[in-house]
């Protein structure tokens, strides 16, 4: 039962690698964390300086009330999958799930009871005599998933643990995980480059860039509400499509985005945050499917193009729009039947629209 | 969380300064760095600074310090020149011998035939033999009376009657020679054996659809790939070679006359024979001066961290 | 056309058949070549051990004995036999010889002896002060490593020869001349680098993920390595035990300057006082140097797997 607040903290390697700046991050009891970010972006390191894999340079990490930066791994009650599941080779299966238990000095028949619970949970109650060399991908994940879970932590630590499977499994463990989450009633901090997993996971996101936090919030806000370009374009499949231009005759009420002849009329709510804004260089945000051939476009909504490249995903289709050469990709039902070099025209749900300033990238809107 | 640190006061700044790791790294190399400090750096700062005393156990209450004597009368003492020049023909002749050989059984190795593993089993032996019985062994080889060369060449009348080989002057040097590169053999062609079977196989194939034939496929692939495994081999033998002491000891004590009085035997009569320290330790530290210089040559050549 | 065709079949055929019968009769020659050259110097040691003295002194000599005995060797594990093989008794039954067995020749076995302890000292040592290190320089990032594996790799090509007038000196006032303890202390010097760096390799080879999921699993840093990373080694402990045991099994120079008597005379040292007495039977001398040659040369071929992976490793690495 664990509250993690960074205050501060800093990372930075001996080679001069500053991989973690300032960060400020409370994290409280029971609350899935998922940090989310390219590789290289601290995330990574964040996580290790919790378990204390990492020294803190400066600032301090609290578990609770106590600042823990020098207590290392073994004086943190933390458990920890990892992408490689790091399993001990010369160790069964049943020994790789207790040693947390041994080295802690549980007593043999409870350890024996809480791996075998463990086991029976994950289904893996078979393989306890296995040596890890004799597990598929899968099962491997999930002896990991044991050796962390018996432990019982205060604090639930994982770095990409499912990147090393295939995409099926992938799907089906998160919804393992999530479960795993609800029933331990403990805190869990999760790390990963991939969206999908950190939308559906967590109760927070933590999007980070260059050793920067760039948002926090839950992964409506993080996705509706993006706080700049790094964060509108790291989520969202295709990209979200940035169109550059600038704001016309704004007066509280009503505003125009307008580049060359492409024109949008922003809806009331939006006017209103952008005050005076009378040309404003800015960063007009569309995500791929915020659009629609079928409604009848109002003017002021409408943009129109050339069928650039057409993309079947299945579900969907990608469209591959040539705006006055800008290249713009949008989903779209698949029923709608276009060719390439056609030219469309759709509508823009104006609701959706993101703005962010075009030299900071910054939002406008929130 | 009942077993967390919870650092405060003064011990706080000390484990900001080093951490659980700093500590944990100091406490399992310090056994290490006390055993090398004693026996390796102490020693080695001991010779230099013994090498600027006049000590002769013979006359043990005088040590004067005498500067630089013991370098300079060093290099006027032509026995010393004699002994260099001794130690590099051995070193020349017998790292060639030794790279020559070794590249030959290392191509025979990376083959691929009935009986190589036995064949490289086999090979081992001449590494695993101690180098005094590897020295006993090629003195009895060489005997003047009853020796196995003696023997095998007046049977194949190749001479007419024995010969004295290790009296001879000009032959001594590489009968040693030929003794050290027998047993440094078998470490050299593993060595290059290691280079060889990093060549991927595909190499060889993209040249004979080129149309390379086997000596071409040998001078434009082989070859330029066993360069790091020869460097290694050439300068790792050239620093057993220059610093070899046992064989000479058994086999000739530098004799006869001066034929193989090389470097190390040189160190050895003047420390333990004439019981001059100083001098002696003056010839040791030149003599690591170049072995350092010459695994310096080695580490960047190779350039590799560990 | 077809016939043409397939006669320039049948050639190609038979030019590959015989460039594959080139190829393996230049390597069977080249391999039975290779064989001579590596064992025909210690068969004939070998043989020479099992001629009795007046055979040993023909000419030109016996490449197979023609009378095998085994009185040399008795002369060196005679200490147990019924009748001692000395001069007296030896010359009675071999009286061409004009060599006799040395008194020393009771020497061999204790010296073997004190071979044995040093040698299993200085493994022992080596990975207690090895081990730890290693894990140090392969798993844990500290200001300084860099310097300390430098530090060590340049330890490691200090000729021992050079070492030998300062270690004299202070093996002297330390009272430690004519002392198993001397030579394994020298020993260590000489061997702790290699076991270092074979170590270090190996645990690099090891994830580093490995080591953080112990460490987050509970252990200490010395107990993920005891616990994780020892039971994992295996394969470069044994290299490691058999390098350092064959290298001080063999280390002639160092004993040479510091052991005096019996007490600690090695069997280097023993053998070689032999060799440089010429009254002395060449026969026992070359049973002495075979007892010598057997014990590295049986580890070396049981072992061959490990010590050329402990070769090759040590070398590129130091």
């Amino acid at each position: 039962m664990a509250r993690i607040r960074f205050e501060h903290v800093e990372k930075k390697y001996s080679n001069g690698f500053h991989a973690v700046k300032d960060l400020n991050l409370d994290i409280q009891d029971k609350e899935f964390i998922v940090l989310l970010g390219p590789s290289g972006c601290g995330k990574s390191t964040t996580l290790n300086m919790i378990a204390g894999l990492e020294d803190i340079s400066d600032g301090a990490l609290r578990f609770d009330d106590e600042i823990v930066n020098f207590a290392p791994p073994h004086r943190r009650d933390v458990a920890m999958v990892f992408q490689s599941y790091a399993l001990y080779p010369h160790k069964s299966v049943f020994d790789n799930i207790g040693f947390g238990l041994k080295m802690r000095k549980v007593p043999r028949d409870e350890i024996e009871r809480r791996v075998r619970e463990a086991a029976g949970k994950l289904e893996i109650d078979h393989l306890l005599d296995r040596r890890p060399s004799q597990l598929s991908g899968g099962q491997r994940q999930r002896v990991a998933l044991g050796r962390a879970m018996v432990r019982e932590p205060a604090a639930f630590l994982m770095d990409e643990p499912l990147s090393n499977l295939d995409a099926a499994l992938r799907i089906s463990m998160r919804a393992e995980i999530k479960e795993l989450h609800r029933a331990m009633q403990t805190t869990f901090v999760y790390v990963t480059h991939d969206q999908a997993e950190a939308l559906t996971l967590a109760d927070r996101i933590v999007v980070m860039n260059d050793g920067v936090v760039q948002q926090i919030g839950t992964p409506d806000d993080i996705y509706e509400r993006p706080k700049n370009t790094f964060v509108a374009s790291f989520l969202g499949n295709p990209p979200i499509n940035y169109i550059d231009g600038q704001i016309e005759s704004t007066d509280g009420s009503t505003a125009r985005f307008r580049r060359g002849d492409l024109a949008f009329d922003l809806p009331a709510s939006i006017a209103a945050k952008l005050g005076s804004s009378h040309g404003r260089e800015v960063r007009l945000g569309i995500r791929a499917e915020d659009v629609d051939e079928t409604a009848a476009g109002a003017a002021g909504s409408v943009i129109r193009g050339k069928v650039n490249s057409i993309l079947p995903v299945g579900s969907d289709q990608f469209l591959g729009f040539d705006l006055a050469g800008q290249e713009l990709f949008f989903r779209v039902g698949k029923d709608l039947a276009h060719n390439l070099g056609d030219d469309v025209a759709l509508s823009v749900d104006l609701n959706r629209l993101h703005l962010f300033d075009k030299d900071s990238g910054e939002t406008l809107l929130w | 969380m009942t077993d967390t640190v919870s650092p405060s006061g003064r011990g706080r700044r000390l484990r900001q300064r080093f951490g659980y790791d700093e500590r944990n790294a100091a406490l399992f190399l310090a056994p290490v760095m006390v055993v090398l400090m004693g026996v390796a750096v102490f020693p080695i700062l001991y010779s230099l600074y013994l090498s600027f005393f006049r000590i002769k156990l013979t006359r043990p209450n005088q040590t004067p310090f005498v500067w630089f004597d013991n370098y300079t009368d060093l290099f006027s003492n032509e026995l010393f020149w004699v002994s260099v020049w001794r130690t590099v023909t051995f070193s020349v002749v017998s790292v060639s011998a030794i790279a020559v050989i070794a590249l030959l059984v290392s191509l025979l190795l990376n083959q691929e035939f009935r009986g190589r593993r036995v064949l490289s089993t086999i090979l081992l032996i001449p590494w695993a033999i101690p180098y005094v019985a590897n020295a006993l062994m090629w003195k009895w080889i060489y005997d003047s009376g009853y020796g196995a060369l003696n023997g095998l060449l007046y049977q194949l009348d190749f001479i007419d009657k024995y010969m004295i080989w290790l009296g001879d002057q000009d032959k001594t040097i590489f009968l040693i020679a030929n003794a050290f590169v027998w047993k440094e053999v078998p470490l050299a062609t593993i060595l290059l054996l290691v280079s060889l079977k990093a060549i991927p196989a595909d190499l060889y194939q993209a040249a004979r659809v080129d149309g390379a034939n086997i000596w071409q496929r040998f001078f434009h692939i082989t070859l330029p790939a066993m360069k790091p495994g020869f460097m290694l081999v050439m300068i790792y033998e050239t620093m057993m070679a220059i610093r070899h002491f046992d064989l000479f000891f058994i086999l000739t004590e530098g004799g006869p006359g001066d034929a193989s009085h090389v470097l190390s035997w040189h160190i050895y009569v003047e420390t333990f024979r004439n019981l001059s320290f100083g001098s002696g330790a003056a010839m040791s530290y030149v003599l690591a001066l170049v072995t350092f210089a010459l695994s310096y040559i080695f580490i960047r050549t190779l350039g590799r961290r560990i | 056309m077809a016939t043409t065709e397939r006669a320039n079949l049948i050639d190609d055929r038979r030019r590959l058949a015989l460039s594959h019968l080139t190829r393996n009769v230049v390597i069977f020659v080249s391999a039975i070549v290779l064989m001579l050259y590596v064992l025909a110097p210690v068969t004939w040691l070998v043989s020479s051990s099992f001629q009795t003295e007046a055979e040993i002194v023909s000419v030109p000599p016996h490449w197979i004995p023609e009378n095998p005995t085994l009185m040399n060797f008795e002369a060196i594990f005679g200490a147990t036999a019924e009748e001692e093989v000395t001069y007296e008794t030896r010359s009675g039954q071999d009286p061409a010889s004009g060599g006799y067995i040395p008194s020393t020749a009771g020497n061999l076995l204790p010296a073997m002896g004190n071979s044995l302890i040093v040698a299993t000292l200085v493994v022992i040592l080596n990975l207690l002060v090895g081990v730890p290190a290693a894990y140090a320089l392969a798993k844990i990032r500290f200001l300084g490593r860099d310097a300390s594996v430098y530090f060590i790799l340049v330890t490691r090509v200090i000729p021992d020869i050079a070492l030998v007038v300062p270690f004299f000196l202070v093996i002297r006032k330390l009272g430690l001349l004519d002392s198993l303890g001397s030579l394994v202390l020298t020993y260590l010097a000489v061997t702790v680098p290699f076991t270092v760096f074979i170590l270090v390799q190996f645990f690099e080879g090891l994830p580093d993920e490995l080591d953080k999921a112990a460490r987050v699993d509970g252990c200490s840093r010395f107990q993920s390595l005891v616990r994780v990373f020892l039971p994992l080694s295996l394969p470069s402990l044994v290299a490691v035990i058999l390098f350092t045991f064959l290298t001080s099994w063999n280390e002639f120079l160092l004993a040479l300057m510091f052991t005096q008597t019996e007490a600690s005379q090695t069997l280097p040292i023993v053998l070689a006082a032999f060799t440089s007495d010429f009254t002395i039977s060449f026969s026992f001398i070359n049973a002495a140097g075979v007892l010598a040659i057997v014990p590295p040369v049986v580890v070396a071929v049981i072992f061959e797997r490990y010590i050329v992976s402990g070769l090759t490793a040590g070398a590129v690495k130091g």
